[in-house]
């Protein structure tokens, strides 16, 4: 919709604008193009009006020319092209109503050709003011709508901060670990003491890192490890994993807790699924200016289905797209039997 | 009381195996490590009662509970967290466990198993529970069937249409026919309605088979199937199909 008519208060304003206009030029036909007072007024107002309704089609053009986005000779052009065209029109109109207005018999007053430079002149004044006051307008919203989507995009990490804060305390793997615990207890005590220095290991860890905006690569991996170490206990021979992390990747920022949801996946719903296991394979490296990371699974085609709510993914994208913008993306590759994910980011520091 | 263990984690059927070792007059008959195996297992030794881990390869526990049919021994569930499960264990007073499994609960538990075995008390509708259980907002993803010994695991996008019989189900898959013990409106409640409308009294047909609808008198109407197979329509069931598909 056009942005006049979205509020009364700017109608009446853009009205009031064009009104004084119409003033404006009936006192320069009276004084300088020698009219009578009252057929000025009544010559005047209308066209006035009239140059401020066919002003509002300049919207349209505002928006499809954006200013920055088309080179300064071509927008000068077109708008010279919709200026000259739209100027016409006008007087074309103004013409049709001063021959209305004409008592009936009498003939155009002598100096009606005096009065045509005087009319080009403050058509295109008044032309010029209302492509500038769309320009302003147009700008305007732009910042509105930039408010909003920053707006919109802190709203989106404070979500994303609480869901991971909600996953890190996965109440399956912690109870899990726990009935592993319990487990090695009676068997193996050694193996029961090194479980619970994983679980602390990985606890701590993840209650440091999720306090951070953003941390190194390297940090995420070794937590992932961590992860992973746990799971093996619970999940023995089942469980392979494989690492291949490029070294000029290790330092580059990534949310905290961005790949841990997808190695839980990873494992919950692909490899926990396979009667013979599966391996759990991470990869991080350099592609095309940007850092790819993977995380791939093998799955059954024929796994029971998800008694979990899947908050996972979304979440990991969301938290990718508010620390990295637009450059940034998130795939998922979803196969029969394997299934995906990789992650574009820019590669940053962490600050 | 004779006992099978079902978990997929080695240790924690060994921590089981260990706690029900100090409980007397309990005999564990076997072990298995996935849904299939469980339901084998359960048919070749027959025990008294199943300690049922819910989230395993092939089947879930659920899944394994409903195959093992009219007469499912009793069935004690294990899970480490699952508020879904947990409520529905509560409302159909289905006896379970919560990991890491306590010797003290687990003494209960049994306790209770052997009430149970001495009253008779019929064991929960299997149907009922799984329907219970599920996570708010799904639909049923997949059927499962019993036939001749073997299980088919029909996943509900491949299903063509549905035939009630006298008092069964016909799932019908690309011309082949599977039987299953249910009924008409016990299905029509888990399925999602957006895929599958009851057009007629005795069908159920997936709206992405659909051809074309032929008038084939007055107020009745013909799906025809894309293979060609046609349906008899009732008038409701043409009403319910128009809405949908508009």
């Amino acid at each position: 919709m056009h942005p006049i008519f979205v509020r009364r208060s700017r109608l009446i304003l853009y009205l009031s604008v064009w009104i004084a206009f119409g003033l404006l030029l009936s006192v320069v036909l009276i004084f300088g193009g020698r009219a009578p007072a009252l057929w000025s007024f009544e010559f005047a107002m209308p066209i006035a009006l009239a140059l401020g309704l066919q002003s509002l089609s300049f919207w349209y053009l505002v928006q499809a020319l954006p200013p920055g986005q088309v080179s300064p000779w071509r927008m000068a052009l077109i708008w010279c092209v919709a200026g000259i065209g739209s100027l016409v029109i006008w007087l074309i109109v103004a013409y049709g109503w001063a021959l209305f207005l004409l008592p009936p018999g009498e003939d155009y007053p002598d100096n009606a050709m005096g009065t045509l430079p005087l009319l080009i002149f403050a058509g295109a004044i008044g032309i010029m003011l209302a492509v500038l006051g769309h320009y302003l307008v147009g700008a305007f919203q732009r910042s509105l709508d930039a408010e909003k989507r920053a707006l919109e995009l802190q709203v989106l990490a404070r979500e994303a901060e609480l869901k991971s804060l909600r996953a890190q305390l996965d109440p399956h793997f912690l109870f899990n670990s726990l009935n592993s615990v319990a487990a090695l207890i009676g068997q193996d005590p050694a193996a029961a003491r090194q479980m619970c220095f994983l679980m602390a290991q990985f606890f701590r860890k993840s209650l440091t890192l999720a306090r951070e905006r953003a941390i190194p690569l390297a940090e995420e991996i070794t937590l992932v490890e961590t992860f992973l170490a746990i799971e093996r206990v619970r999940f023995g021979e089942r469980l392979r994993t494989k690492f291949d992390v490029a070294e000029d990747v290790r330092d580059v920022a990534v949310p905290p807790l961005v790949l841990q949801p997808l190695v839980e996946n990873a494992v919950h719903h692909g490899v926990a699924h396979m009667l013979e296991g599966g391996e759990v394979c991470v990869s991080a490296r350099r592609r095309e200016g940007l850092v790819e990371i993977v995380v791939e699974n093998p799955c059954d085609p024929d796994r029971p289905p998800s008694r979990g709510t899947g908050v996972g993914l979304s979440n990991v994208r969301s938290r990718i797209e508010t620390l990295a913008g637009t450059r940034a993306s998130v795939d998922v590759d979803a196969r029969e039997t394997s299934f995906r994910v990789s992650i574009l980011l820019p590669a940053m520091n962490p600050a | 009381m004779r006992a099978l263990i079902v978990d997929d984690e080695t240790l924690a059927r060994q921590l089981m195996l260990e706690h029900l070792g100090q409980i007397p007059n309990i005999e564990v008959v076997g072990q298995a490590s996935n849904g299939f195996e469980a339901v084998k297992l359960a048919e070749e030794l027959n025990p008294d009662v199943i300690f049922l881990d819910i989230q395993m390869p092939k089947l879930t526990g659920f899944e394994v509970l409903e195959l093992l049919g009219e007469r499912p021994p009793a069935v004690v569930f294990c899970t480490a967290y699952d508020e879904f499960a947990l409520r529905a264990f509560e409302v159909h007073a289905v006896d379970y466990l919560l990991k890491p499994v306590e010797p003290a609960r687990l003494a209960a538990a049994v306790e209770r198993v052997r009430e149970r075995l001495a009253n008779r008390t019929p064991p929960p509708s299997a149907q009922a529970l799984s329907v219970a259980a599920r996570p708010p907002g799904k639909m049923l993803e997949r059927v499962l069937i019993r036939q001749e010994g073997r299980v088919h695991v029909l996943p509900i996008e491949r299903i063509d249409f549905v035939q009630a019989q006298d008092d069964y189900l016909e799932f019908v898959v690309g011309g082949k026919r599977y039987r299953k013990q249910q009924t008409m409106s016990d299905l029509e409640s888990q399925i999602d309605p957006t895929r599958f409308v009851r057009i007629h009294r005795s069908f159920i047909l997936n709206i992405e088979r659909l051809a074309r609808i032929d008038l084939y008198g007055k107020d009745s109407w013909l799906a025809v199937l894309a293979d060609g197979t046609k349906l008899p329509m009732s008038r409701t069931g043409h009403a319910k199909l128009k809405e949908l598909i508009g």
